[in-house]
């Protein structure tokens, strides 16, 4: 086995102190915020030339997976799709029902929302839960801002530089988000668990959670999220200790994230109904 | 070290943190592969400890940097994986073994990291996530060694970036 000479074994040694230093000091206040918004900026400027040339070919490996079970998807959606118009022209016989429906889509479709194209994950290896985003602040965007892909919680904005951002996903390990069970309306709390989804934990512990239950973002939580959107659906409940929990599949997986859209505000409707 | 040489490392560094972000990371968000660890030992493999080190410390400090969680960890982690690819894997082993060590090295760098991170409380780093990942990125790691150590062994025997000491002895 070869060995280090004297020289790089003093370098090694002040190496490692240097970098001890910058755990401490990032660790310990802000001291390096300016140096990581500078990187994320710069980083996040190649990224987006980089995604035009590399983009393509990425969405192309990650839609491989799908790629097999799209025609029958297709076809249960259309299916779907059908059955629901039907209800809806049942429905619209009725006018209490019409007018609850007319509510329902003013709060699904009542925020300004920025679309955005996900350019990047962070650049160093697989373990932070981040995503880059191609807009930033001079888009209008800001940190705590919820991400959606339309229908289903991705996110919240993290950092921000004038032409990206960096998005904290929700099924992050650790991050919590305050949830709601949409079929008992009870809150609870769902922590994620990276590409394992999300266990869902009521704040009664004798709430009955059934398998199939799905799960929205509401107004219990660590987080502030916007309130509405889509966590996953219940796949399994546990009892132990007299608690109840659930495993929840996520609405957006993070490997097949492409267009999603920053929530930047609630339109003039909702705001002044709130 | 000479003028085409660093240049060649800052872009070779560069390379690597941007393919990682766009386009390995994405595809294969919950292996935790990592193409600049793997980048840094191929060097290291090459050019001996002292370049791997170099090279390593560089490379992890931008990426902490361009990242959510505390600078500093992944440059002592791709430090570690420069030295010991300089020092143990680079001895006289067949092809297929350096490779195999490289991804090892690679993988187990990279819990370690979220060993680390998961002790300084960061976000999304856990023991669990650091154990299940050891299988997945050890195998993804040795795939992109089969790729980048003869890219590198490529480049770093042609002229203009051949060591000097090689060059004259």
């Amino acid at each position: 086995m070869r060995r280090l000479t004297a020289r790089q074994r003093l370098a090694a040694i002040v190496l490692v102190v240097v970098a001890a230093c910058f755990v401490t000091l990032d660790v310990a206040g802000s001291g390096l915020d300016d140096a990581h918004g500078g990187v994320r900026g710069a980083l996040g400027a190649l990224y987006r030339g980089t995604d035009g040339a590399l983009g393509p070919a990425r969405r192309f490996v990650q839609g491989l997976p799908a790629a097999g079970s799209n025609e029958d998807k297709i076809a249960q959606l259309r299916k779907e799709n059908a059955a629901l118009r039907a209800r809806l022209a049942v429905d619209g016989a009725d006018a209490r029902t019409k007018a609850a429906l007319a509510k329902l889509h003013l709060a699904a479709g009542g925020y300004r929302v920025l679309p955005a194209r996900a350019i990047a994950v962070g650049p160093g290896q697989g373990f932070d839960w981040t995503l880059s985003l191609d807009v930033g602040s001079s888009d209008g965007v800001r940190a705590g801002q919820t991400v959606t892909d339309g229908v289903a919680l991705v996110g919240r904005v993290l950092h921000t530089s004038a032409t990206s951002c960096v998005v904290l996903l929700a099924a992050d390990p650790g991050s919590g988000v305050g949830a709601r069970d949409t079929r008992n309306g009870q809150l609870g709390v769902a922590t994620g668990h990276g590409p394992h989804g999300y266990t869902f934990v009521p704040l009664d512990p004798d709430t009955a959670l059934q398998v199939g239950d799905t799960v929205q973002t509401g107004p219990a939580g660590r987080s502030t999220y916007t309130p509405g959107l889509a966590i996953g659906t219940i796949t399994a409940v546990h009892t132990a200790a007299g608690a109840v929990t659930a495993d929840v599949r996520t609405a957006a997986p993070p490997t097949a994230l492409d267009l999603v859209g920053v929530i930047l505000a609630p339109t003039p409707d909702i705001a002044s109904a709130r | 070290m000479t003028a085409a040489r660093l240049a060649a490392a800052l872009a070779a560094m560069l390379t690597a943190l941007l393919l990682q972000a766009t386009l390995v990371g994405p595809v294969t968000m919950s292996a935790q592969l990592s193409l600049p660890a793997v980048l840094v030992a191929a060097v290291a493999l090459q050019s001996g400890a002292g370049t791997g080190m170099s090279l390593g410390f560089a490379t992890g400090l931008v990426a902490d940097l361009g990242s959510a969680h505390p600078a500093g960890v992944l440059a002592a982690c791709w430090l570690a994986v420069g030295v010991l690819c300089g020092l143990i894997v680079a001895t006289g082993r067949p092809f297929l073994a350096q490779v195999v060590l490289i991804g090892v090295v690679c993988s187990v760098a990279g819990s370690v990291a979220t060993l680390l991170l998961t002790a300084l409380g960061s976000s999304g780093a856990t023991v669990d996530g650091a154990a299940r990942a050891l299988l997945p990125s050890t195998l993804g790691d040795v795939a992109l060694a089969l790729v980048v150590v003869p890219a590198v062994r490529w480049f770093l025997r042609s002229g203009a970036l051949r060591a000097p000491s090689a060059r004259h002895g």
